[in-house]
């Protein structure tokens, strides 16, 4: 990994008093946000898989990981569209993983060495369990499935899976960059979008998705109950990542929500005091794998975190949804 | 009305009165969990004319509730993944029995009674095996927990009872979730939603989506009173679903009912819940993101009319049409093509509207 954290720069974006049109707002989201995003996680998986090949045990390898798994995390709100074609974004992220279906799998290929690991055109078959950026950090950092059978199987299959993500994620930053960018930049009657409204209110449902997301998977899974507190629920805690993962995510929407907010200037502060609050706070813990949630004294702060999220949430909900005036009714919102 | 009730808990009080029926409570015809202006949640039955009858405090958010088919009894389940349903008697407003989910279990929010009313049966998640349960609770002794059973499927959440018999209808959604992160879909690719018919604990039938459709989730179920079951979905795949409505005969296929792409767009992916018209010509569903009231019209299969209603969510049935909730305290009685619309201050009607019905 780089660094321990990312020092978001949550102030980058310059905070405006003027309103956009929905049209300009949609404009400024796509190019600014979500584009480089999906380009970043193409570039980044690609790189990995170019790693891959040069050597396939490196710390190299693994700092490629933690760049391409960032880059996922950074779009990973944004589950509509390419995302969602052939089930991407499973393959890509099948996390959590309840049954343990992931180390199952990867266990079953590596003890027979399954030829579906020859190239990532047969690995598309594969079940979604043993791809993506999760199966991938078994195979980098878990102690067993990371020493298990034979190293030249093991290495094909680290090869094939880099490949079959950056296959993915090219497949995503190419469409959004050859259709679907243009499906919410130019509403239409027979588009997927019908008018400038229901862009933004795509991009803001992707907001709450994410949000909910981090508070309650990233942060509630590990956290457990008081009584039953579940650090090995933690996201990514073999590879150290799971403090990490919310403090990208925290930082990628901050600026979606920061975008969506303009206009509004008493608005983007508060969410600006809001998410930086809660980053703060993240930082302060020191603590990659949330490990401290079995000891009362860290978990309290760890609670505490959680708790700024939520706020998060609800400031979305309850503010920034009436100021785009796409604020859902109170079943349309939150049925079952 | 207070007074009434006050005056029928009185003679209970005393032992006077005879077996109490729903009649003793001002005849409400539907139950409906609600939230109010100051954040409290209550359940509340509503008569035919579209007035609050009563108003009982839950201590959290309710979903749906499961009237007896005899006495003034209901149970309000909490919403998913909650582990609480309290069982309320209507005339004194007491709870007389408090239901929680055994350890590694949680409710869905719908339950429904046997038909003699001595047995309450709940839909439940065995979380950690990741596998649909029916809970099977006596009402006769205190609503103990007395055995439990196989949905059929994953992510039960509706449950109805056939008229006239003991057999159930669970709508298998198919979307697994563990308690730990909330309401996060664990399964989405593999989903295979499904309604089963239970009889005595054993599944009897079972029925599937064709394949292309296994991420359209079966959610919500209504009966006829000739035992046939409409079904409402809500997709969770790309795009639009070819549809979200559909109804089902015993012993035959899956049917869907057709809607305009248009319509389909609308809807968001996501029925609310779903009725049978009371003359037997039409399945009424609602759709709260799209704010509408669908009519799909049984003789040829197709939607052939929507109403607009902001936030529309609960669908019961009634004599002569259906009666819609919304989330905005709106409640619209539906009856032969006429709409009446009443405005309820101070209440926002949660996700369903509970007919109360007997046999």
């Amino acid at each position: 990994m780089k660094n321990v954290l990312v020092a978001i720069a949550l102030t980058l974006l310059p905070l405006s008093g003027a309103a956009q049109s929905k049209a300009d707002l949609t404009r400024d989201i796509v190019t600014a946000h979500a584009l480089p995003r999906f380009a970043d996680l193409a570039s980044g998986s690609q790189t990995l898989a170019n790693a891959s090949i040069q050597d396939c045990t490196s710390d190299d390898l693994r700092a490629h990981y933690a760049d391409a798994f960032d880059a996922w995390v950074a779009v990973s709100h944004m589950r509509f569209g390419p995302t969602e074609v052939d089930n991407r974004a499973f393959a890509l992220a099948f996390w959590p993983d309840s049954r343990g279906a992931t180390p199952k799998a990867l266990a079953g290929l590596i003890l027979v060495e399954d030829t579906i690991a020859q190239s990532a055109a047969t690995y598309a078959d594969m079940s979604i369990s043993a791809r993506g950026f999760y199966a991938l950090e078994f195979l980098l950092y878990d102690a067993k499935i990371s020493t298990a059978g034979n190293p030249a199987y093991r290495c094909l299959l680290i090869q094939t899976m880099a490949a079959d993500i950056a296959r993915m994620a090219t497949a995503m930053s190419d469409e959004w960059q050859d259709a679907y960018a243009e499906q919410l930049l130019e509403p239409s009657a027979s588009g997927v979008y019908r008018s400038d409204a229901e862009a933004t209110q795509e991009l803001f449902k992707a907001l709450l998705t994410g949000l909910q997301f981090t508070s309650e998977t990233r942060m509630g899974r590990p956290l457990g109950t008081f009584d039953k507190p579940r650090a090995t629920r933690a996201e990514a805690w073999r590879s150290a990542r799971s403090m990490r993962h919310v403090a990208v995510s925290l930082a990628t929407l901050d600026d979606l929500a920061l975008r969506l907010a303009d206009g509004n200037l008493p608005l983007q502060s508060k969410l600006l005091d809001s998410f930086n609050r809660a980053h703060d706070q993240l930082l302060a813990l020191e603590d990659p794998t949330f490990a401290g949630v079995a000891v009362p004294q860290s978990r309290f702060k760890i609670e505490i975190v959680h708790k700024s999220i939520e706020a998060i949430r609800t400031i979305a909900r309850d503010e920034l949804g009436p100021h785009l005036g796409v604020a859902a009714g109170f079943n349309a919102l939150d049925g079952d | 009305m207070a007074n009434r009730r006050q005056f029928i808990a009185g003679l209970l009080a005393t032992g006077l009165a005879p077996t109490t029926t729903w009649a003793d409570v001002d005849f409400p015809a539907f139950l409906s969990a609600a939230v109010r202006t100051d954040g409290s949640y209550v359940l509340c039955g509503i008569n035919a004319a579209a007035q609050v009858v009563f108003q009982l405090p839950l201590p959290a958010r309710g979903h749906a509730a499961a009237a007896h088919p005899t006495q003034p009894i209901a149970v309000a389940f909490a919403r998913r993944p909650g582990t609480f349903a309290i069982v309320i008697d209507c005339i004194s407003g007491q709870v007389i029995a408090t239901l929680t989910a055994p350890n590694g279990r949680h409710f869905y929010g719908h339950g429904t009674f046997s038909m003699d009313g001595s047995l309450l049966y709940t839909t439940e998640n065995d979380f950690e095996a990741g596998t649909g349960r029916v809970g099977v609770w006596d009402v006769t002794n205190n609503y103990t927990r007395i055995a439990n059973f196989t949905s059929g499927g994953i992510g039960p959440h509706d449950i109805k009872r056939l008229p006239k018999t003991d057999v159930l209808v669970v709508a298998n959604g198919g979307i697994g979730t563990h308690p730990d992160t909330g309401r996060t879909k664990l399964n989405i690719p593999s989903m295979a939603p499904n309604i089963s018919y239970i009889l005595d604990g054993s599944v009897v039938e079972t029925c599937v989506l064709v394949p292309e459709m296994h991420k359209n989730s079966i959610r919500h179920l209504a009966v006829a009173t000739n035992g046939n079951v409409a079904f409402g979905m809500q997709w969770q795949g790309e795009g639009n679903p070819p549809g979200l409505v559909g109804t089902h005969v015993r012993g035959a296929a899956l049917n869907l009912m057709e809607a305009s792409t248009e319509q389909l767009r609308k809807m968001q992916g996501y029925v609310g819940s779903v009725a049978f018209s009371g003359i037997g010509d039409a399945v009424i569903v609602t759709s709260p993101r799209g704010g509408l009231i669908q009519h799909y019209n049984l003789a040829d299969n197709a939607l052939t009319k929507s109403v607009d209603l902001l936030d529309a969510s609960g669908a019961a049935m009634t004599n002569a049409g259906v009666m819609i909730s919304s989330g905005t305290g709106a409640l619209m009685n539906v009856a032969r093509g006429k709409t009446v619309k009443s405005q309820i201050t101070g209440l926002q009607w949660d996700n369903h509207l509970v007919g109360i019905t007997t046999g």
